[in-house]
C-alpha cells in the first residue's frame, strides 16, 4: 500500500477519531476518546494488516496518553493511535492484548508504572517492578517524587 | 603471603553477574574472552557458579530485584575473593541515581553482607577491555 492509498484507507475509521495529526509526510497520529481504541487498532490491524511496534504511556498531567505505534512497511508509514484516558483516579483502557498477543508485555509494564488498568487483558499481573514494590504506587506519575 | 590469596591471584576464575545493566559492559566483557584480549592467558576463566570463582564482575546499577540476588551470589563465592565493579553504574549508579528502581551502587549492596569485601572499580561506560585488564592487574597487585 503507497501513502496515498493509506491516507484514504485511514480515512475510512474518521467517524471514532477526534482528530488525525501528520507531524511528517510519514507519521500520522489517530487521536481518540479510550473508548473507541479496540475499534480503531482492531481497523488498523486486521483491515489495513499494519504491524504492531509498540505501545507507550505518558503522563500527561491532565490526562493519561496511551499510543499505539503501528507501521506499514511497504510504505514505511507510522501510524499511531493516542488514547485519551481521562479519569486520573482509575485510569482504564480497553486492551488489545485479545487481538494482538504481541502486546500483553507492555501493557503490563505500562500498568505496572503508570497504572493504567487495562480491561479484558488476560493476565496483567506485575512485570518490571521488584516484588516488594508496594501496591498502588506508580513511578512515572507525575506527583511521585523519588 | 597465605596459600588462599597466593592460588587467588595466581588464576583468577570469575563469575559474572549482571544486576540491571544495558548490556553494554556485559559485551565488553565477552569481548574480553574473545581471541583479540584473550585473558585465559592470564589465567582469567569466566566460570559458570559463583562457587567455583574468586571474583565477581558485577555490571549494572544494582536494581531492587537484583540487590538480594547479589547479595546471595556473593555469600556463595568462596572467599577470599574480589567484587569487581564494572562500568560507572556498578561504580555510582551513574545516571540512574536516585531513581525509583535503584538499590544503591554494587560495593554498598554487597558491604551490606560483608563490611570487609574487597572491592575494585572500573569505571567507564562502558570501559574499555584494556582498562579492565588493567583494573583486575591493579587490583590483584594491591591484595
Amino acid at each position: 500500500m503507497n501513502q496515498q492509498t493509506l491516507d484514504k484507507r485511514l480515512e475510512e475509521t474518521a467517524d471514532r477519531l477526534i482528530g488525525i495529526e501528520r507531524t511528517q509526510e510519514n507519521r500520522v497520529y489517530l487521536l481518540c476518546e479510550s473508548e473507541n481504541v479496540y475499534d480503531v487498532c482492531r481497523f488498523l490491524f486486521d483491515t489495513l494488516n499494519l504491524r504492531f511496534v509498540i505501545t507507550t504511556g505518558v503522563d500527561a498531567e491532565h490526562c493519561f496518553e496511551v499510543l499505539h505505534h503501528f507501521a506499514d512497511d511497504e510504505c514505511g508509514c507510522m501510524v499511531t493511535v493516542k488514547a485519551f484516558v481521562r479519569d486520573r483516579e482509575n485510569p482504564e483502557l480497553d486492551s488489545i492484548t485479545p487481538l494482538i498477543p504481541g502486546a500483553e508485555w507492555i501493557e503490563r509494564e505500562i500498568h505496572d508504572i503508570l497504572g493504567i488498568a487495562f480491561t479484558h487483558h488476560p493476565n496483567l499481573q506485575r512485570l518490571i517492578l521488584n516484588d516488594d514494590w508496594p501496591e498502588g504506587v506508580y513511578p512515572l506519575r507525575k506527583e511521585v517524587q523519588p | 603471603m597465605n596459600w588462599k590469596l597466593w592460588s587467588l591471584k595466581k588464576s583468577v576464575w570469575v563469575f559474572h553477574v549482571n544486576t540491571g545493566a544495558c548490556n553494554n559492559c556485559d559485551i565488553e566483557i565477552v569481548n574480553l574472552l574473545t581471541p583479540k584480549f584473550d585473558v585465559e592467558r592470564f589465567g582469567i576463566k569466566l566460570v559458570g557458579s559463583p562457587r567455583h570463582a574468586d571474583a565477581l564482575l558485577v555490571t549494572g546499577v544494582g536494581t531492587r530485584q537484583a540487590a538480594l540476588r547479589l547479595q546471595e551470589v556473593y555469600r556463595q563465592t568462596s572467599k577470599p575473593c574480589v567484587v569487581f565493579c564494572m562500568g560507572a553504574c556498578a561504580c555510582g549508579t551513574g545516571i540512574f541515581e536516585g531513581a525509583y528502581h535503584v538499590a544503591g551502587p554494587v560495593d554498598k549492596i554487597v558491604k551490606e553482607v560483608d563490611p570487609n569485601a574487597i572491592v575494585a572499580y572500573v569505571p567507564g561506560c562502558p570501559p574499555k577491555p584494556e582498562a579492565m585488564i588493567s583494573g583486575v592487574v591493579k587490583a590483584l597487585a594491591a591484595i
